[in-house]
Parts: structure tokens; sequence; C-alpha cells
């Protein structure tokens, strides 16, 4: 062992040792990538599988049918002419439908403000009370009565309520159900669940008058379309890239597939082929809407409270009617029905790229924790790299610098153990950095809707000239007595990627998506070093940087989505929403991710560009240095 | 007297900016405070705010604080605290309190720092001694520090400790024993581990007499000392029993870290080991753990003897991992001695290794904790490997300023081998 380490302190010493780090980052960042494509693959992705056994999916026979389409049918003309009311009008009539069916009512008010909008509405919902149970656990049928893209829920109202009649009839139900009406899918269900916990903010939600037990499982119905449909679409984000126990999405898949032969679908795919490119197209939309963090239907706001939710859409042209969804449904309720305990058996972390095919986090996560450790490898490196530049570099140049007492006395310090390091500047250049997040993230949640896209325009500009102002700042600081050394910039960008690294690596275990796309983002950041005297280099860099800026990547994600998503729209409006969703995502849902654009990515890019367009010394200074590189 | 006006003058400013950053903190977000006071990491059963609330509210009607089994601080904060108006309705005044005790402990540390007790002692005067942060930098560091501004928005009682053990340490280095020993005696009253820091802090206050009335007899200078410390204890005890009227509070408030009854999760290593403990083995591994804790007394004395600050430094350190309910502000004292010892930093050697260890842990502990407790998707075992990375990171730093402080009383007494690569075997 001793001999071990005295050889591991020999290799520490071998400046081929010191060459080594950057492309070990640069494998790392390969790695990481090659590795994510590699999982949809299939010796690295596997067959879904039920692990709860309690939850018996599709053993049961479903009864909705027969005449309790009439009673459907009924319903509908209700909404229907319910439809243009006011919300409180709509509830009083609902509220009759319930009390006529023998359901307890309670009705909740909610106010969100957000980017200058102010958001209210009412919810109404009703308690089926368990006729075996003793009101300790309860399971939630969602029917907001408009969906995520404003269409009127006309079917999915009326079935819910159809049902909720039915289940009423039954007898075997030994977990309290829930009917939650909301009018709408975004912030409704986020105040109905926050004060079912009593985590409401009391000046903006309501209490609610009654309530049941704990929560189990919640399933929304997303059913606008008119006519009979194909297959059921299984939405299962949640707010910030959580995500429900996968239990819940194969028992769904399995209930509408084995039993009423409908198809599934996942992630917008229609058409699946399960091979490669479906299955990669998959995965990299759930990736981007976990990483994007936003409420994906009015299930998502039930999963932070670790209430397993999913929303069912029926979606394309078929034979399958209103019944159909009814009964998958049911069957999926007398399935979480039978749980004896809450699911916990399967996972939580997956990735699925096929209704039928998932990673789990072990296979998953090292390529997220690769790409984070390709920053602290370059943190790591540089560290050491800043302690041993005096001994490297011939010292007689350096001691025949003016500066010749200080200079000379440093390199008879740095013969010893431990060569001594500058770090006041690096310091709070770094802390000021992040500190100076905060400034973007206050402007954005706090500026009106109107206001966002030409403030977001100014900004994008004063963060194009932020980098060489900084630079110009430091270097004029510092001037007259002490000039900036290539060990200054060495060590903020040492770090800048130490913070980094460490916190995409924490962000991996809460929200893989969001920290290996935020990494991906930021490798460029790794390569970052100062080149005095190579003006071209210097510039086509900074410009790199700018490409792959926050701001640059938020213009160019709505641009896109102007482009490609639904609805037509210029770019402009396309920022405008793009950042009005963010804003009302951090107000409403507690999403996080400005957070980590602003207070993680933002400021360790605008170190690295700081350090790109840093002049290290006088220029001779930077010739010795750059030997040592 | 003079002096100390100047010291005030001169700090002014920086206490000023401090206070202004904490009431800042606190006002600005008023959801701060209590979102941290039930952070695990920095409220622990023996200090945490909200079980004090606890205490106060039956106390001041008239049941026993210790009734329930919540309450395990000590009951001479019980008057303390009922004196002040109910912190719901004016946090204000708990709020200026809490910031007077983090202002009077970096006003303790600004002492220690401008004694220049750290580099040289009465026994040893390092080759480095003139590499060294003033009073000013160290006192800044420590109110600056994270931690510390983190422990003083939860309001822990363990800032109590933290001022009456940096007091100790002040009035021992400045010639004043007695008045050192009651300072200890309080810490010890409130917290009981600080009885520990008693051999390390007579020896500095033995190195550090004044001319004179110097007591040359280390013995009759540590009965001397040891005697005053015990009276004051007493004294201590005799005033809580006669405010509770019973001895109740002695197996509620010292019983409870003798016996860690209470197993709430904290950054330490106890908890998550005796969860999983069979009853039968409890009672021998609390002896092992406790024997364990005690005994770097007696090893750190002797062989640091000719530098006794550094001794309660590093046992300052020690405590913060070790003991039985460790919590962030432990940590947050060991940070601030830490800068006294400037001159030995170039002869750390792990010194960016404990950096990102500790920043690492800070930031995933949290993120496990929050996987364990709210998610449900991880479980006890995640936390406590983070806390385990956590004490790592404060061992590494304990060992390798050790190593620090060894080198460089070696290098004092061979010169020759100053800056020659040396291998531990």
């Amino acid at each position: 062992m001793p001999r071990l380490l005295s050889t591991a302190l020999l290799m520490r010493r071998d400046p081929r040792l010191l060459k080594l780090p950057p492309y070990l980052s640069l494998l790392c960042i390969v790695v990481g990538v090659a590795w994510l494509l590699m999982l949809p693959l299939d010796d690295y992705s596997r067959r879904t599988y039920i692990s709860e056994n309690a939850l018996l999916p599709g053993q049961v026979h479903t009864y909705f049918g027969g005449s309790d389409q009439n009673v459907f049918r009924a319903y509908r003309h209700e909404v229907d002419a319910l439809k243009d009311k006011s919300n409180t009008e709509i509830n009083d009539e609902l509220e009759n439908i319930f009390r006529g069916i023998g359901l307890k009512v309670g009705r909740q008010n909610y106010t969100y403000h957000s980017a200058g909008n102010t958001y209210s509405g009412e919810n109404v919902y009703a308690i089926l009370q368990a006729p075996r149970g003793d009101a300790t656990e309860a399971i939630v049928l969602v029917a907001a009565w408009k969906n995520v893209k404003d269409e009127f829920n006309r079917n999915g109202l009326a079935l819910a309520l159809a049902l909720t009649r039915y289940f009423r009839r039954w007898s075997l139900w030994s977990k309290d159900i829930i009917l939650v009406i909301p009018p709408d899918s975004r912030m409704g269900t986020q105040a109905w669940v926050d004060a079912y916990h009593d985590a409401h903010d009391a000046s903006r939600v309501a209490s609610l008058p009654i309530k049941s037990g704990a929560l189990q499982g919640a399933i929304a119905v997303d059913y606008p379309q008119d006519g009979r449909f194909e297959s059921v679409h299984v939405v299962y984000d949640g707010v910030n890239g959580q995500l429900p126990n996968l239990d819940l999405i194969n028992s769904v898949v399995n209930i509408a597939s084995g039993q009423m032969g409908m198809g599934s679908s996942l992630q917008q795919m229609w058409r699946h082929s399960d091979k490669y490119d479906d299955r990669l197209k998959t995965m990299l939309r759930g990736m981007l809407n976990q990483g994007l963090g936003h409420a994906a239907g009015p299930h998502s706001c039930f999963i932070p409270y670790h209430v397993d939710a999913i929303t069912l859409q029926p979606v394309g042209q078929g034979w399958h009617d209103e019944m159909g969804l009814g009964r998958l449904v049911e069957g999926t309720f007398r399935s979480l029905n039978n749980l004896l305990e809450h699911l916990h058996q399967s996972f939580f972390f997956y990735l699925l790229m096929h209704k039928e095919r998932f990673v789990s986090i072990g296979t998953y996560l090292p390529s997220a924790m690769l790409i984070a450790a390709n920053f602290t490898i370059m943190a790591i490196f540089l560290w050491i790299k800043s302690g041993h530049v005096e001994i490297n570099s011939p010292s007689k140049e350096t001691k025949s610098k003016p500066a010749t007492t200080e200079t000379s006395k440093a390199v008879e310090e740095k013969r010893g153990a431990a060569a001594e390091r500058d770090l006041l500047l690096p310091l709070s250049l770094v802390a000021g950095c992040q500190f100076l997040g905060a400034l973007p993230l206050f402007i954005f949640n706090h500026t009106p809707s109107n206001l966002l896209a030409p403030i977001f325009a100014i900004f994008s500009l004063i963060n194009l000239t932020l980098p060489p102002l900084f630079s110009h700042l430091l270097q004029a600081r510092r001037a007259q007595d002490k000039p900036i050394t290539l060990q200054h910039y060495n060590l903020s960008k040492s770090f800048s990627l130490l913070l980094l690294g460490m916190f995409l690596s924490s962000l991996a275990t809460l929200n893989f998506s969001l920290a290996f796309l935020v990494g991906l983002l930021a490798t460029p950041l790794s390569f970052t070093r100062p080149w005095p005297g190579n003006a071209i280099a210097q510039y086509a860099y900074i410009a790199l940087l700018n490409l792959v800026s926050p701001t640059t990547v938020i213009a160019a994600g709505a641009a896109a989505w102007a482009r490609y998503g639904q609805g037509e729209m210029g770019v402009v409006q396309a920022v405008t929403e793009v950042l009005e969703e963010a804003a009302f995502g951090w107000d409403v849902w507690g999403m996080y991710t400005p957070l980590v654009i602003w207070c993680v990515w933002w400021p360790a890019w605008l170190v690295g560009s700081v350090v790109v367009l840093g002049q290290p010394g006088t220029a001779i200074k930077g010739d010795t240095k750059k030997k040592v590189l | 007297m003079n002096h100390g006006k100047m010291h005030l003058q001169e700090t002014a400013g920086l206490y000023a900016t401090a206070a202004a950053l904490r009431l800042a903190l606190f006002t600005l977000f008023p959801a701060l405070p209590d979102l941290l006071t039930g952070r695990v990491e920095i409220s622990t059963p023996v200090t945490s705010f909200k079980r004090l609330q606890e205490g106060l509210f039956l106390y001041n009607h008239n049941v026993s604080p210790y009734d329930g089994g919540v309450y395990h601080q000590a009951p001479l904060l019980l008057p303390l605290f009922s004196l002040l108006p109910d912190p719901s309705a004016y946090p204000i005044f708990t709020y200026v309190l809490y910031i007077m005790v983090d202002l009077l402990s970096a006003h303790a540390l600004y002492k220690i720092a401008e004694s220049g007790e750290a580099a040289s002692s009465r026994l040893f005067t390092s080759a480095r001694k003139d590499r060294r942060w003033s009073g000013y930098v160290v006192a800044a560091i420590f109110l600056f520090n994270p931690f510390t501004i983190a422990t003083c928005l939860a309001r822990p009682t363990s800032v109590f400790t933290t001022c009456a053990i940096l007091h100790a340490v002040a009035k021992a280095i400045y010639g004043t024993p007695f008045t050192a020993m009651l300072s200890l005696s309080f810490a010890a009253y409130l917290s009981m581990y600080p009885i520990l820091l008693l051999p390390p802090l007579v020896l500095l206050a033995y190195d550090r007499q004044h001319a004179s009335n110097r007591i040359l007899s280390l013995l009759q200078f540590a009965g001397t000392n040891v005697a005053a410390a015990s009276v004051s204890l007493g004294a201590l005890f005799a005033v809580s029993y006669l405010l509770t009227g019973s001895w109740e509070f002695m197996s509620s408030t010292y019983g409870i870290q003798l016996t860690l009854n209470d197993l709430t999760p904290n950054v330490g290593l106890w908890w998550y080991f005796f969860i999983e403990m069979f009853d039968s083995f409890r009672s021998f591994f609390l002896g092992v753990f406790w024997l364990h804790l005690s005994s770097y007394v007696g090893g750190l004395s002797i062989r640091i003897r000719s530098q006794p600050l550094a001794v309660v430094t590093l046992l300052l350190g020690i405590f913060g991992i070790f003991k039985p309910y460790p919590s962030v502000s432990d940590a947050s004292l060991f940070f601030a001695m830490l800068p006294l010892f400037r001159h030995v930093f170039p002869l750390m050697r792990y010194s960016f290794l404990t950096a990102s260890v500790v920043l690492y842990s800070t930031f995933l502990g949290p993120a496990f904790y929050h996987l364990w407790i709210y998610y449900g998707s991880g479980n006890a075992n995640f936390f406590y490997a983070i806390t385990l990375v956590w004490s790592l990171g404060l061992s590494l730093l304990v060992s390798d300023m050790t190593f620090a402080v060894l080198r460089d009383e070696w290098e004092v007494e061979r010169p020759e081998m100053v800056g020659k690569e040396i291998r531990q075997i």
C-alpha cells in the first residue's frame, strides 16, 4: 500500500498527467451522450411489468355500459346547456346534480397572480363515501371544464358524471372516490390539491370545506373530441419532471390493450413502430417535457404530493365509444381500489420509450452524471494546475520581470510543498456572478406579460455586452498594482465549473432530464480559456458561447415552438408565451426550471465568457504561461 | 477599555452590515426562518426552536416543560424567552436577540484573532506567524458564512452555546481564567458537550496568565479553575432546580444526549446507527460512542500541548462530527475558528477536496432528504449516505488541519526540512 501511494504521489508530478483531464472531460461528454443514445436498444431497456401484485389489472369484469349510455347522453345535454354560463352558475348546477346523486359537495375559490395577470376560479368537488371504507384513503377522478389547450372538455365531464353516478351503485369500494371539477386544467387542480394537504397560501386559495382520506391515485379524463376514438393517450409528466409510479401507467396500458382492445400511446407518438428511432423520439419527447418541468395536464399537480396521477386522452378515429373509456377508468379504479398500501413497488424514476419499454434510473443516470462529472474533472484539474504553474514555468524568466522582489519571494515559497493561490478575486467573481443570477430570475418573474418580450430583448442585448464589460472592469481595477494572471482565470473557471458540476449532479437526482439538457448546453464552458494574442480564436469561441447562451437558447426554443408547435404565432408572441409560462410555473406550480436557468446555468456561462475574454498579465507573461498550457 | 472602543469603531461597519443582512433576510423573506427551523440539518432535538416554543408554552401554563418529551433544552432558556413577546406575534424581538448573539460571538472571535495566540503561544511560535488574517477578516468570515447565517435564521439554541464557547476562549486568552470558566460552564450547562473543552481551555488560560498574578504550578492553577467551573455549574443547576422545582431537567436535557432516546435524523452519525441497533447492544455502543468522543480530549491536549487554541479548534471540529446531535451550527463554529490558523493553510493538502466534499454534501443533503421525505421515492439510506459524506468532509478537514499544525511545529524543530516532501507512515 505505501508503495502504491508513493507511486501515486510520483505520478502526480508527471507533466503528462496534467495534459490528460481535458481529454478525459471530453470523453465523459461523448460517453454521456452516447450512453443516452444507446438506451432505446433492446439490450439496455426493459419490458414493463406490473410489480404490485395487489393491482391485478384487467382481472375484473367491468359493467359500465348498457343503460349507462343513456345516462351519459343525458349528462351531456346538461353539460351542453351549461357551456356558456359563468363559473358560479355552472358550479351551482353541478352541485345540484351531485346532491341529486347523493354525494357530499364542496366548493373552493382561488385567485392566482402571475406576470401581471390575475387568474381566478372556483372548483367544485364531490365525495363518494366508500361503503366498505373508513374514509382514510381516497381515489380522485378529475374532469376539468377546459383542458390544457383550452378546449371544452364536453365528453370528459359527462363521462365523469355518469361514472360517478354508476360508482355510487356499487358496494365494493373500499376507498372514497372524489370527483373534482376545476374550471381549467392549469391551476384549478393545483389549488385543490394544495388545499387538500393544507399547504395552501390562505390569502390566495380557500380551504376545503370537506375532505376525505389520503389520496392514493388520481385519473384525469380529457375528452373534448366528439365521436369514436381509436386509442388512449396517457399523459404522465408531473410538475418539475416528477413522474407517477410506473405501475399506474402499466396498469392502464394493460387494461386498455388486454381487456378493452384499445391502443395506447405516449408523448404524442400516435404511430409507434417500436423501432429504434421511434423509441428514441418518444424518450426525447419525454425528456423535454420533464426538463421543462411544466404541468402537462390536470394530473400534474398531484404528483409533487406523492399522489400518482395520469391524464387519459382519447385520440384518433376508431370504433371505441365513450363507454369504452368509462370501462377503462372503471377498471383502473377497481385496481387502485385493491391497493393495500400506497404504490411503492415499481419505479418512480424511469424513461419510457414505448408503452411497454422503459429504462430505470440505474441505467440512465450515469449519462447525466458523466456530463456533470466532466465539469468537476475540469474544476479539479484547473485547481491542481493553478498550484503547479510556478513550479513548471521557467522561473528565471519570471524572476526577471518588474516586480522582482515580490515574485522571487513568491517563487521561493512556491517551491514548497504547496503553492500559494490568490483566491480572493476568483472567489468574489464567481460569487458575484452567482448572486447576480437572482436579478434575471426576479425580473422575469415580476414583469407584466405585455412587457416580457421587450424586456427579454433588452436583457439579451445586455447579456451580450456583460462579459466584455466584466472583463474590462476586472483588468482596469487590477491593472495598477497587481495584474490579473492566468492563475486568476483558471481559478475562476475552476470554482465556476465546480459549482456547476455540483448543482447539476444534485439536480440529476431530482430531475434527470433538466440536468442532462442544461449540462449538455453548458459543455462548451468546460473548454473555455483565455486566448491572449489569438484574437480569432477568442472571438470564435465567444461567438460559440453566445450561440449556446441561456437567452439564445430560450429565443431559439420559442422560435422552434412557434414554427412547429400548434397554432399560428410569431416569434415575439412565442417568446412572450414561453416566459409567461415560466413565470406562471414559478408562481403557481412551484416549478424550479427558471431558477436552474438563471441561478445555475447563466452564472456559469457568464464566468466562462469572462474567462474567454481574459487578457492575463502582460503579453510576455502570457507567452510564458502559454507554454505551460 | 479604550482599546475595546477602538475595536468597536473599526468593526462597527462590519457588524452593522452583518446585522442588516440578517434583518433583511428575516423581514424580506418572512417564510424563510420557519422553513429553516424545520430543517433537520440545522435544528436537532436538543436545539430546535420549535421545541423551545413547545417548552415555553408548557412553562407559561405552569406545567413542567419536560412533560410530553418534546423539550430537551436547558431550563434557564425558558425565563429568558418568556421575557420576550410572543415570537409568532412580534418575531422582531427574537430576531434581534439572535442577531445580537451572533454579533457577540463575532466580537469574541475578533478578540481571539487579534491576540495572535493561534500562531504564537507561550511555548511555541510558528515560523509563519506573520501570515495571518486580522480580527476584522476572521469576524467577517464568521458573520458572512452561509452556515452561520442559516443557523441564525433558524434560531436554534445552539447559537448561545457557540457564543459562550467563543467567549470562554477569548477570556482565557485575555488572562481572566475565572470569567472563562464561568463562560464555559454556561456552555456546558446549555449543551453538555463543551465540558470536554475544559482541559485545553485550562491549559490555554494557564499559558496566558497575566505576569502580575501568575500561578506557577499547573496543578494548582488547574485545581482552582476546575473548582471555579464546578461551582458555577453547580450554581446554574441549583437555579434550574429552583426554577422547575425538580431534578427532572437533568434526565431530559443531559440524559437524552447520553442515551439518545430521540432518533430524529440529523447530519451526525449516531441516529441511523442506533435505529439499526438491537436493543441489547444499545448501552454498550452508547458507551463506545461516548468514549470515542471524549478520548480525543486527552490525546490532543497532550500531543499539541504547546498550542492549546489549536486543540480547542480541533476538538470543536471533532464534536461537530461525532457528537450525538450535531448540526450545521457546530460546523459553522469550527469553520469560524479555522481562519485563525491562516498560517498553516499552505501546509494543508486536501483543501480543495474538502471544500468540494462539503459543498457537494451541502447541496445533495437537502435533495436526498427531499427524495426520502417528500417524494417518497428514496429512503433513509439516501440521506444517511450524504451525512456520511458530510462527516467525511469534516473529518478530512480536521485531520488535514492536525497534519498542518503538527508539520508547522516540526518545521520549527527541524528548519532544514522546510519545504521537503514528507510521507506519513
